[in-house]
């Protein structure tokens, strides 16, 4: 019954967008890596000097270094500490619904909005230092050094990101058999118990997919530095794509830009792919 | 039950072990609240004080020693806020509208209909969504620039037209349609396009539902796009007018606050009336990495 020009028809604009604003980016930003597209000069071949340069560019170096200690301080949180609220929130107790919702809610709030609530949270004089002053820890300014600067950055992603993954840990925890945690109950396993020989076993698949996810959310952020740090101080809050974004639209070294991003997407490329080997492996 | 309780020893022990748990679990939930409530509630605090107050202090204060409501009206008045909030609304109208229309377009001949090509477009979607959007944002900056659309609404509503998520989505939902339906409609003489919008969009409605909030949260946002494209101040929405102003005003912290709090409003109105399509909008979104 259909045909097809209906097909065609329907897809027609579709692809045209898709075209323009997908298929023909994908591959221009892998071809712009080998070039030195500035907007002024013409544009030249340049081969692998891009990745050469990179490779030996201090920058990028540092980004690279920022990128992976930023991952480090949020991934482990990220699979970690949702995992106990999902398990606190998949409780049938009054009000339940409602800490989900608030537990959620950072999640929709804009970057830029969470920069300037959390700039101030921060400030020498914010509630973080006061909340620290109780256990007696002297009061820094927190996005002022550099030797703090990615720790704060990296609590506002978890504070904002935890909500998010707690959604995807109660639906893997509603799907655990509850005759198990009775069974081990009568056997004696207390709460910690329970749920590391039980709860962790059962949603391993999720907690696979959470690092996953968190991982490739930690190698792509740089508009929370953006906004909150300008990359800084001393560009101690400079992420991959940070640069990329500031060599492209700053310094407007695309070419150069493009190498970079390209070497971040291998990157991902990679954690994928080793995420479809554990999947796929009935042995994780 | 209470009876059977003083009757029982052993089920008042296990009553009791309940309490406590209970007790422990609102302990925790009433910190992680509070943790994540803090920076919104320390907002509402700095919009709310007058010009004597101090903002940063050791121990904070929470309570103004004088309530205003001056620094909303000030903003309201002063700073071109009503105009930014026009500005997003617009924005985001057509950054939710488009994507249902052309996502649907795409997704139904790719549902329904089985062409040469059509897996071969298929599986291109699919691949361009293993590519992050932040590898390919320099090559769509160009193409829009090309275009010639660098300072206009329509370079930011165009990138986010069609995305090859909202395509996978609602081709799902077209999926789950029986092929019955369609097969009536042909005995009744309907065509094509009528097949189409009187029969199968509306009964993608679900799916919409969730594409709708995707987009919503992704336009309302949205500020990578404008800061890169817009150059024209009245143009801007209000995240970007935000940022801007943050720098400018950095010192009127009140003001700020007060206007961080207006752009937050819509966005807990609409997650309070949809929050069921919110939380499922959370699972299909992840299918995006």
């Amino acid at each position: 019954m259909y045909k097809a020009r209906h097909a065609w028809g329907f897809l027609a604009i579709p692809l045209l967008l898709l075209l323009l604003f997908t298929f023909i980016p994908s591959i221009a930003a892998f071809v712009l890596s080998f070039t030195n597209y500035n907007v002024f000069t013409p544009i030249e071949f340049l081969g692998l000097e891009n990745y050469l340069k990179a490779f030996q560019d201090s920058d990028f170096k540092k980004a690279m270094f920022n990128t992976i200690y930023y991952w480090l301080l949020v991934t482990p949180a990220l699979v970690v500490l949702p995992i106990l609220v999902a398990i606190l929130v998949n409780q049938k107790l009054r009000g339940i619904k409602v800490f989900r919702l608030i537990y959620y809610f950072p999640v929709l709030v804009s970057v830029v909005i969470t920069a300037i609530l959390w700039k101030w949270m921060f400030a020498k004089e914010g509630i973080v230092n006061y909340f620290l002053s109780w256990f007696g820890i002297e009061p820094t300014g927190w996005l002022m050094d550099t030797s703090t600067v990615m720790i704060a950055l990296a609590f506002v992603t978890i504070w904002q990101g935890f909500g998010y993954y707690m959604l995807f840990y109660l639906a893997a925890l509603q799907g655990v058999p509850k005759d198990l945690y009775e069974a081990s109950e009568l056997d004696g396993a207390n709460f910690w118990k329970k749920h590391l020989y039980v709860t962790v076993p059962m949603i391993k698949p999720m907690i696979f997919f959470v690092a996953v996810i968190s991982t490739m959310g930690a190698f792509k952020e740089f508009t929370l530095m953006l906004t909150m740090t300008d990359g800084g101080p001393l560009k101690a809050s400079t992420t991959v794509v940070l640069l990329v974004f500031k060599e492209a639209f700053t310094n407007l070294d695309m070419g150069y830009a493009s190498a970079i991003s390209f070497i971040l997407f291998v990157i991902i490329l990679i954690i994928t792919l080793i995420n479809q080997k554990l999947l796929d492996n009935p042995n994780t | 039950m209470s009876k059977s309780v003083a009757a029982n020893p052993s089920k008042q022990g296990f009553n009791r072990k309940k309490l406590i748990s209970k007790f422990i679990s609102y302990f925790f939930l009433l910190l992680l609240t509070c943790i994540t409530i803090v920076p919104f509630i320390w907002t509402v605090s700095i919009s709310l004080k007058g010009q004597n107050d101090v903002i940063f202090s050791i121990p904070p204060q929470f309570i103004p020693n004088t309530f205003t409501l001056e620094n909303f009206i000030t903003v309201w008045n002063t700073l071109p806020i009503p105009r930014y909030l026009l500005n997003t609304v617009f924005l985001t109208f057509f950054g939710v509208v488009l994507p249902l229309i052309f996502c649907s377009f795409a997704a139904y001949p790719l549902a329904r209909m089985k062409f040469k090509g059509m897996n071969l477009i298929f599986i291109l979607i699919i691949a361009t969504m293993m590519i992050p959007n932040e590898v390919t944002m320099i090559p769509v900056y160009l193409v829009i620039d090309k275009l010639g659309l660098m300072g206009t609404y329509t370079g930011i509503i165009i990138t986010g037209a069609i995305t090859p998520l909202g395509i996978f989505l609602m081709r799902q939902g077209f999926k789950e349609i029986p092929r019955e339906i369609e097969e009536s409609a042909v005995i009744d003489g309907a065509n094509v396009w009528q097949i189409f919008w009187k029969l199968m969009f509306p009964m993608v409605k679900p799916m919409l539902g969730v594409l709708a909030i995707l987009c919503f949260i992704s336009s309302w946002n949205n500020f990578l796009w404008p800061l890169l494209i817009l150059d024209d101040p009245n143009k801007y929405p209000i995240t970007l007018g935000l940022y801007q102003l943050q720098g400018a005003f950095s010192a009127n912290t009140r003001l700020i606050a007060a206007g961080a709090l207006i752009a937050l409003i819509p966005v807990i109105v609409v997650f309070i009336a949809f929050q069921r399509y919110f939380i499922e909008a959370a699972y299909s979104s992840s299918v995006k990495g």
